[in-house]
């Protein structure tokens, strides 16, 4: 594959991955095996790239005072453990499997996001004591209404439990799961959309660390092709970014959804007809 | 007293929003000058940009070791400045990490929180030693 084109796809994948708070992975894989890369390198080269969209954009989110350090910082936990189990499987995992699941995990976060897609965030009513002793309440201010929104987050019993879902897929597939984490942050936590895009931002890097650990060992990352790669994602991504905190949280929504549901229906063909 | 008042000014100015931003900021630029600057070296050196060199199994740090035993010979130059990006894009959560249970255990006293992203910080070590 030429430099050229490994740059230009990583570019968009970084841009898209940045909006929609999924991670550069999601596009990036599909689009480096439809070019003809072995599956289980492009995961491995995508987790790495993952890293630096995720930190990349994090800390402009972070210092925007959007994200909620706590809540990443707890929910990480589970992430981690999560990446290292997933990436281990995938070493030993066939290819026919890998392209199955990851065509599943677009589409089942399609699904979900598709079926309240019309309902805008509303502010949980009631906090959970174990929220409310992990400290997880917050505020920020929204560029797009130009208002302070405060937030409580709560369900964390439940959130922690089902992040340890979002890091194995995470590692299994190289991707952020950034997709998986906003759910969790969204539909069981009950945070703004805004917020939960940017904390999955902050959680993603460490969790792409911890599955990065893993491939690296395997000897499956190669910085000559890792490179380009990284370098276009994080391009992506720094444009990316400046569109998010301008843009409505519908707006960043609907194009998340439209990106997950061709992606997914193309990666699950491809499983099932061989590439 | 007043000498209280000042230092709780200061921890205005310097907050962990700030720390943690910068740290990402900092390790992403650095990491991606390092992998422009190792494949433009490449590219004036052989005309192209075609260089893949697997990394044979090995940890973190076996990486980064191996990495810096490469400074002395010529011809890996460009390579190592590129290993040396992965290996800061790699170190940045891994900082971001360790500063915050710093920040958690001695600026905010938060125990909780020492605990949990000292837990975080354990296993991502841990991680690093595999092989």
């Amino acid at each position: 594959m030429s430099f050229h084109l490994l740059f230009l796809i990583s570019i968009v994948a970084g841009f898209v991955g940045a909006m929609s708070g999924m991670g550069g992975g999601i596009i990036l894989i599909p689009a480096l095996t439809f070019f003809g890369m072995d599956i289980k390198h492009a995961i491995a080269v995508s987790i790495v790239s993952v890293i630096a969209t995720s930190s990349g954009s994090a800390s402009a989110y972070v210092r925007d005072r959007i994200t909620n350090l706590k809540v990443g910082m707890f929910l990480e936990m589970f992430t981690i453990l999560g990446a290292l189990a997933g990436a281990a499987i995938t070493l030993i995992s066939g290819r026919k499997f890998l392209f199955i699941l990851f065509g599943i995990v677009l589409l089942s976060s399609w699904i979900t996001l598709f079926r309240q897609r019309h309902e805008s965030w509303r502010q949980a009513v009631h906090q959970d004591s174990f929220s409310h002793w992990l400290e997880l309440e917050g505020k920020y201010y929204d560029q797009s209404v130009g208002k302070i929104i405060e937030y409580r987050g709560s369900r964390a019993y439940l959130g922690g439990p089902l992040m340890l879902s979002a890091g194995l897929v995470a590692g299994l597939l190289g991707i952020g799961a950034g997709a998986l984490k906003v759910l969790i942050h969204d539909l069981v936590m009950g945070l703004p959309p805004k917020v939960s895009t940017t904390t999955s931002n902050l959680i993603i890097g460490v969790t792409a660390l911890a599955g990065t650990s893993v491939y690296l060992a395997a000897g499956m990352i190669d910085p000559g092709l890792a490179a380009p790669i990284i370098l276009g994602v994080v391009l992506g991504a720094t444009l990316g970014t400046r569109l998010l905190v301008r843009l409505t949280n519908q707006m960043v929504r609907r194009f998340f959804l439209l990106v997950l549901l061709i992606l997914g229906i193309e990666m699950i063909l491809r499983g099932i007809w061989g590439t | 007293m007043d000498h209280r008042v000042k230092k709780d000014k200061k921890v205005e100015h310097f907050d962990m929003e700030i720390m943690i931003g910068y740290i990402l900021l900092v390790g992403v630029l650095i990491s991606a000058a390092l992998l422009t600057i190792g494949l433009i070296w490449h590219w004036a050196r052989w005309g192209n940009l075609r260089f893949e060199h697997s990394i044979v199994g090995m940890n973190f740090f076996e990486f980064i070791l191996s990495t810096l035993r490469q400074v002395s010979s010529h011809a890996t130059r460009p390579r190592f400045i590129l290993n040396m990006g992965i290996g800061i894009l790699m170190l940045t959560p891994f900082v971001r990490v360790l500063a915050s249970v710093f920040y958690f255990a001695l600026k905010e006293r938060n125990w909780k929180y020492t605990l949990f992203t000292g837990f975080v910080f354990c296993v991502l070590t841990y991680s690093l030693f595999l092989r």
